[in-house]
């Protein structure tokens, strides 16, 4: 009987022991580990660096990530595991690895939205500022795209203006860019209309796709599909500039209108992360930019590298901060209503 | 005949030996991972998405199926077993599953659920095989006030699952909804309940709750149990389902099948809601509804086979509309990015190959995941023979780390006791857990729904006149919830105007 019982608890120790090691390095849990307490600079790295995304595994952000770790750590020769953190829009993740020790082996992938539209519709107790890191390097920018369903019976922003019908417009959710885009745009052509929050941007594409509501305003990976497909007539992209993947849809610049909403993307690291380590980081990444592997993932994923300095990301993205608070203080808008 | 050359050409391709391994691969890796609650088929499709790079798509794919197939049953036998439910289409299971397995009758339990989830997960797959570009349509007819007034019709079947007194059920379910409040809120961005706690400014996740009040709390509760009485190791009778328990589920797994298969296309809640539906219907038509709740085995057949049929329903969006219906399709939807396919209308003209290859893989999948599961069985059992001492802490630990990885975050591993606390004073003075966790999840979908609706009638109330599946659903909630008092009138009437006679 006693034997019987051993036998059976070991067959049973089995695999429950082999999912929790398992639960263990996926979750990355040896990322804290303080192996040999940082050491030179000029080794670094010395052990594995973590990166920390502020959504859930699966997400753009998250793929993102991965395709990043996934080339940085054949040049630093360590792995680079990605830690999913999802709460908060991203603000859990950001301040915690802000908060984490600054020897380059805690990373983040950051989004500009957090910094620059978040703060619009929450508290600023919650608001995270691009001067608590050191921005590594600039990624890519994941451009917004208004679509319609054909049976709405708008194709451009004019029919927009001139719809006899008090429209619906889909948005991604409260302090996302799709809200700050669209929101500005229904503003400046001064139209009635309803605005319905989803929790992400792929109910409000469904809901756009059945005509639920009229119009959306998504991520371009999240639409193009149904673009392609005729589905979804797309009306404008908020980018300054065309989109290299829509070619024949105008910018709101070219319709005359002042909306520079993007979604942009950069990896940072803690405030005070030295300079060395900082420099070897960004040359990974840059290394990792110019991979074949790298290349195609964003050509697939409809992503628009903005691969510029961190310093630049820095500027920009607190310029970008400073002209949406003008936007919305000067045409009055209230992205919690 | 010319359209099943294709899906003949689909069979070729899955039968190749390297996607048959990979195939099995997936649905090994995803009957271990759905046994770890927490750490769903969708995260561990996202950490091994990278290893599919180098491969085929259509190897690609059929692996990350076979992983999604396979957590699906790894999730049965934890909430039969250790009454563990990883997600929230599994609660229902516990119910019966739990007390089968207590009653000794463990393998009875998992052996329905693997025959009720290959013929839910087969009978859908014919379904999706036949019908999908005719009734992907029926998913973006659904709108905020179609999915408000489903919610509400699942809201009525929560009063169904108790088999105990209605007033304690309903103030489980209060606080439910309750707990559904919590967070920021998505149309104001205004924190609800969070008490300036940016861990619960996305609202409480259903993993914490289900796995504290079922789990945690079941264990704080034998632990006190065994100081009574020094209860000796449950003998695992019978491990196979009985002839009699086959012929008493079977018409429980085609309801279940059929159901599932329709609530599984609608995005966004299709799964959860069809296992509680199946359960609701089971119990309805039930001789003797009393013994649901205490171990009925079509409370096990019909739920199982309705949540195996969604899950495989759910491709429908995907494949043929490109919407991914939850966050498994969402990953699904990233797999076949990388690989250069971009799923939707197009998808079954441009790379009927790869479309038939996935649908296909899923049969082959479904088989072998009964192949897998039924030897297993028997093992599986076993656990409930180890002595609670061992077992508790094992539960326990398993349960700290499928909260930890949620959102890898020590605030979700707190929650888990403090729910395990709730839910251990919850049995004790009689309250069951099962009324909570179905409203919390409800009510989540409802509220939004209920107030997108209104954006868009721009408050009229009167605009779900104009939409006729919503009328439809509301006029069946009604039904459900006045049938029960116009007959406890009538049969009162009845038995008054006897007695009347009676007198004369």
């Amino acid at each position: 009987m006693d034997q019987n019982m051993r036998r059976i608890s070991k067959r049973l120790v089995g695999p429950l022991a082999l999912g929790s090691a398992a639960a263990m390095v996926l979750s990355g849990c040896g990322g804290n580990v303080a192996a040999g307490g940082g050491g030179g600079e000029e080794d670094f790295p010395t052990k594995e660096v973590s990166i920390t995304v502020g959504a859930a595994a699966g997400g753009s952000t998250d793929l993102i990530a991965r395709a990043l770790a996934d080339g940085a750590s054949s040049d630093l020769g360590q792995a680079l595991p990605v830690i999913n953190k999802p709460g908060a829009n991203g603000t859990l993740a950001a301040k915690e690895v802000q908060s984490a020790k600054p020897d380059g082996y805690n990373l983040a992938t950051l989004n500009a939205s957090l910094i620059t539209i978040t703060p619009l519709a929450v508290g600023e107790d919650e608001a995270v500022s691009i001067d608590d890191f050191e921005v590594i390097t600039g990624v890519s920018q994941d451009d917004y795209v208004m679509v319609a369903n054909p049976d709405a019976g708008v194709k451009t922003v004019d029919d927009i203006k001139n719809s006899d019908e008090k429209l619906s417009f889909g948005t991604a959710g409260v302090g996302t860019g799709s809200q700050l885009a669209q929101s500005l745009l229904l503003a400046q052509i001064d139209t009635d209309f309803k605005e319905v929050p989803f929790d992400s941007g792929a109910p409000a594409v469904t809901a756009a796709l059945g005509n639920q509501v009229n119009i959306s305003t998504v991520q371009l990976g999240e639409a193009k599909p149904h673009i392609d497909a005729g589905k979804l007539v797309p009306i404008m992209v908020f980018s300054e500039e065309r989109n290299k993947f829509l070619e024949d849809v105008p910018t709101a610049t070219e319709e005359g209108y002042d909306i520079p909403v993007s979604q942009y993307r950069a990896v940072v690291a803690p405030k005070d992360t030295p300079d060395a380590v900082i420099e070897r980081l960004d040359k990974s990444f840059k290394a990792t930019f110019e991979t074949d592997a790298y290349k195609e993932f964003n050509e697939k994923n409809l992503l628009t590298p903005t691969e510029v300095s961190g310093d630049e990301i820095a500027t920009e993205w607190a310029d970008l901060a400073d002209r949406y608070k003008k936007l919305i203080d000067e045409y009055d808008i209230d992205l919690s209503d | 005949m010319d359209m099943f050359v294709p899906v003949l050409q689909g069979f070729g391709t899955v039968l190749e030996p390297g996607n048959l391994l990979y195939c099995f691969i997936g649905v090994l890796v995803g009957m271990l991972i759905g046994v770890l609650p927490g750490l769903g088929p969708a995260a561990t499709m996202a950490i091994l998405l990278p290893m599919t790079f180098g491969i085929e798509p259509v190897t690609a794919i059929i692996m990350l199926a076979g992983i999604f197939y396979g957590a699906q049953y790894g999730g049965t036998i934890t909430s039969v077993l250790l009454r563990l439910p990883g997600e929230a289409s599994a609660v229902v299971t516990v119910f019966d599953g739990f007390q089968m397995a207590k009653q000794g009758r463990a393998g009875a339990a998992l052996g329905v659920a693997a025959i009720g989830s290959f013929i839910g997960g087969t009978a859908s797959i014919l379904g999706l095989t036949f019908l999908a570009p005719l009734i992907a349509g029926f998913a973006l007819d659904f709108g905020p006030p179609e999915y408000a007034a489903l919610a509400l019709l699942g809201v009525t079947l929560v009063a169904t699952i108790s088999s105990g007194n209605k007033l304690k059920a309903l103030i489980a379910a209060s606080i439910g909804v309750f707990l559904a409040m919590v967070g920021r809120d998505v149309f104001t961005g205004t924190e609800r309940f969070t008490f300036d706690n940016l861990s619960l400014s996305d609202g409480i996740d259903f993993v914490t709750v289900a796995m504290g009040l079922f789990g945690l709390g079941e264990i704080l509760y034998n632990l006190e149990e065994r100081h009574k009485a020094m209860a000796a190791p449950k003998k695992v009778k019978n491990v196979w389902p009985t002839r009699g328990d086959l012929k008493q589920s079977a018409p429980a797994i085609g309801r279940g099948s059929v159901l599932g298969f329709l609530l599984g296309i609608l995005p966004g809640g299709g799964a959860t809601i069809s296992s509680l539906a199946a359960y609701g219907v089971e119990k309805k038509v039930a001789k003797d509804p009393s013994r649901f709740g205490k171990g009925a085995i079509e409370g096990v057949a019909g739920p199982e086979s309705a949540n195996n049929a969604a899950a495989t329903s759910s491709f429908i969006p995907l494949l043929s509309l490109g919407i991914p219906a939850n966050a498994t399709m969402a990953l699904m939807f990233g797999a076949l990015l990388i690989q250069g396919i971009t799923p939707g209308p197009l998808l079954v003209t441009e790379e009927p190959e790869l479309f038939w290859g996935v649908v296909n893989s899923m049969y082959i999948g479904n088989i072998l995941l009964l192949i897998m599961a039924i030897p297993l069985i028997g093992v599986f059992v076993k656990i409930l023979s180890v002595r609670p001492a061992i077992l508790a802490p094992i539960t326990v630990l398993i349960t700290l780390i499928g909260a930890y990885t949620i959102k890898n975050s020590v605030f979700d591993v707190g929650l888990v006791v403090l729910f395990g606390v709730i839910g251990y004073l919850m049995k004790k003075a009689g309250f069951e857990p099962g009324p909570l966790v179905l409203a919390f999840v409800l009510a989540e979908l409802l509220e939004s729904s209920v107030r997108r609706s209104l954006i868009l009638f721009e408050g009229d109330l009167g605009g779900v006149f104009t939409r006729p599946i919503t009328l439809t659903l509301l006029v069946v909630f009604l039904v459900v919830i006045l049938l029960p008092i116009i007959r406890k009138v009538l049969g009162r009437s009845k038995t008054k105007s006897q007695e009347k006679e009676l007198v004369s």
